[in-house]
């Protein structure tokens, strides 16, 4: 072997293993759990259960203010400004401005053996606590204090639904000056535990790399335990059956002039991953084969990509602000058409 | 067990032999043309997201993973392995023939069958080293476009280098018994690459086990890029074997192509034409 050749061998070999080292230290110093706790998803979510099978979060400000809502407001009839102004009249609740974000979450009901859920949203904004408390009263809602906060119960216990032995009843607490929290009252109660605790969502490792991954740019997203969703869905056997075993998933979307998003699901091993991507991407192919002779189903077709390797299958898609202009004219003329 | 080592000695002094004539052969600048066009257009998305903040396509965002999971299909698996394969493993022994100096490695005291193994690992070590750090590069150059992570990648990524060197390694094999039996090895293993197995690959029925193409596909961590017709063909007669099954064929084809390629060069007499 020349020197010449000595030397490329060499070169080569040298890119490919720092490569890999670079990889690796990646892969290993990635992966920590605790790494994501100060830096992931918005603050509220130390409220959210450990064990939690969905959390989904929405900046709703950023919708309301966002191109794509100006557009949708021009074609809406005006009975939705109306419902708006009854609304902020009783409530003193602007939806528009006085919301800046709303985080939910959805934990299985403790003994019941994951076929039953709990959940709750909180809302961050600007509230007047006194008058919604006043409102609720009005409307025979009684209050109970827990650990410091006020529960609100708007629907009194007699009437609750019963539901796997558990009584279902609607509660409205503001756990922070400026976070409201409404839900069931046992995962309202759980989530002050879970606050006063310090043991939250933010300690589940495989979800929060998962919000790591799906929060930045995005508007909205959620994540989540697929499996355990489908589970409570009650889905036909026939279907539920035929659904790839899929573990997470993961949803991100950001609106502005249109919308564009991404779906991920990580399925339970690669062989079922594969299953999943091939009909995808069949129902694309057939998809766009009958799309032809419709340019706005086209373009929005062209922007679907099926992407996703290992366990993983994404499809991210985008609705331009072309094919929402032309939804737009469509629903003008059905309105006008009578 | 003598005889065996002596075997192994000579295919080692014709590895030695051959590789530096590989590496810097004229067919060494297709070979950086080839794996040089994935690392430049890595390259060109790197700037572009640079200059533009990130990478829309089609209107959507696109992010790392994604486009490096459509250049492994579309630029290392579909085109430069099976391409390089072809160039390198039919010529193993047909550029010997072509050029008269086969002679010289025949009236050696060495086996027949060292010489055609010898540098079949030339060509395994020279296409290995030239692509497997090319692919390399791509992943750190694209992978973290789009809020990629190298960290989730990385698993991927080494199933995807074992992925290209075992290609690289099969298809060798394969052209390389068609460059020791054919006379025209170059026109048959184009044939095989550009029509056999593309046509093969999305008729229904067994036939498509009768490619290295269906077993290489099964290995793929990536999504299978939508190209159309093609994609809908290929789902509509999905047939992918498992991993056991593809693992198991493809060495069984390795090892079988292989030793059949020594056993021709053993027993063939090659004429040299005047």
């Amino acid at each position: 072997m020349t020197q010449k050749t000595r030397y490329f061998m060499f070169a080569s070999a040298a890119v490919l293993v720092g490569g890999l080292c670079t990889g690796l230290v990646a892969y290993y110093s990635g992966f920590g759990t605790t790494m994501f706790r100060q830096t992931s998803g918005p603050a509220e979510l130390a409220y959210v259960p450990a064990d939690a099978a969905v959390v989904a979060y929405a900046n709703v400000h950023d919708v309301m203010t966002s191109e794509l809502r100006r557009r949708l407001q021009e074609v809406m009839p005006p009975d939705e400004e109306k419902g708006r102004e009854e609304f902020k009249s009783h409530t003193g609740i602007d939806l528009e401005t006085d919301i800046d974000y709303v985080v939910a979450s959805m934990t299985p009901r403790p003994g019941d053996q994951g076929r039953g859920e709990m959940g709750f949203v909180a809302f961050r904004g600007r509230f007047d606590e006194v008058r919604l408390e006043g409102l609720a009263r009005e409307h025979g809602a009684t209050v109970e204090d827990y650990r410091g906060k006020r529960l609100i119960r708007i629907t009194k216990a007699a009437e609750a639904t019963e539901h796997s032995g558990a009584a279902r009843v609607p509660v409205l607490t503001f756990v922070e000056p400026g976070l409201a929290m409404f839900g069931d009252e046992a995962a309202v109660r759980h989530a002050i535990d879970t606050r006063a605790d310090g043991r939250s969502v933010l300690d589940n490792g495989e979800l929060m790399t998962l919000v790591t991954d799906v929060e930045r740019g995005a508007n909205a997203w959620a994540v989540g335990r697929f499996d355990l969703l489908a589970a409570q869905a009650n889905l036909p056997e026939g279907v539920a059956s035929r659904i790839p075993p899929i573990k997470w998933f993961a949803a991100r979307g950001s609106v502005n002039g249109g919308v564009a998003g991404t779906f991920r699901a990580e399925a339970n091993d690669e062989e079922a991953a594969r299953n999943l991507r091939d009909v995808i991407n069949g129902f694309m192919a057939l998809a766009r084969l009958q799309a032809g002779s419709q340019p706005e189903l086209q373009g929005m077709l062209q922007t679907m990509t099926l992407g996703g390797s290992g366990r993983t299958v994404e499809l991210s898609f985008a609705i331009p602000s072309e094919v929402i202009d032309a939804l737009s004219a469509m629903s003008k003329g059905a309105h006008k058409a009578p | 067990m003598r005889h065996a080592q002596s075997y192994i000695t000579s295919a080692v002094r014709v590895f030695d032999l051959s590789l530096g004539q590989m590496l810097w052969s004229r067919r060494s600048i297709f070979m950086a043309l080839v794996v040089g066009a994935p690392v430049l257009i890595a390259l060109a998305v790197r700037v572009v997201v640079g200059l533009a903040g990130n990478l829309q396509m089609g209107g959507g965002h696109v992010t790392g993973p994604a486009i490096f999971g459509g250049i492994i299909w579309g630029i290392y698996l579909r085109f430069a392995v099976p391409i390089l394969a072809v160039f390198y493993g039919t010529g193993l022994l047909a550029d010997e023939v072509e050029d008269r100096t086969i002679t010289y490695l025949f009236s050696r005291p060495i086996p027949r069958g060292a010489v055609m193994l010898g540098k079949y690992l030339a060509y395994l070590a020279c296409t290995v080293m030239v692509v497997l750090p090319s692919v390399m590069l791509v992943f750190l150059l694209i992978i973290p476009v789009g809020g990629g992570r190298i960290a989730a990648a990385f698993p991927d990524l080494v199933t995807d280098l074992a992925l290209l060197a075992l290609g690289l390694a099969v298809y060798g094999a394969v052209f390389a018994l068609v460059g020791a039996w054919f006379k025209r090895p170059l026109v048959v293993g184009l044939l095989f690459l550009f029509a056999w197995e593309p046509v093969i690959l999305v008729v229904p029925g067994y036939l498509k086990r009768l490619t290295v193409m269906y077993y290489l596909q099964a290995l793929v961590p990536h999504a299978m890029p939508q190209d159309g017709a093609i994609s809908f063909l290929q789902s509509l007669f999905r047939d992918v074997p498992s991993l056991p099954v593809a693992l198991g064929a493809l060495a069984l084809i390795l090892v079988g192509f292989l030793a059949l390629a020594t056993r021709v060069v053993e027993r063939r007499e090659y004429v040299l034409e005047q």
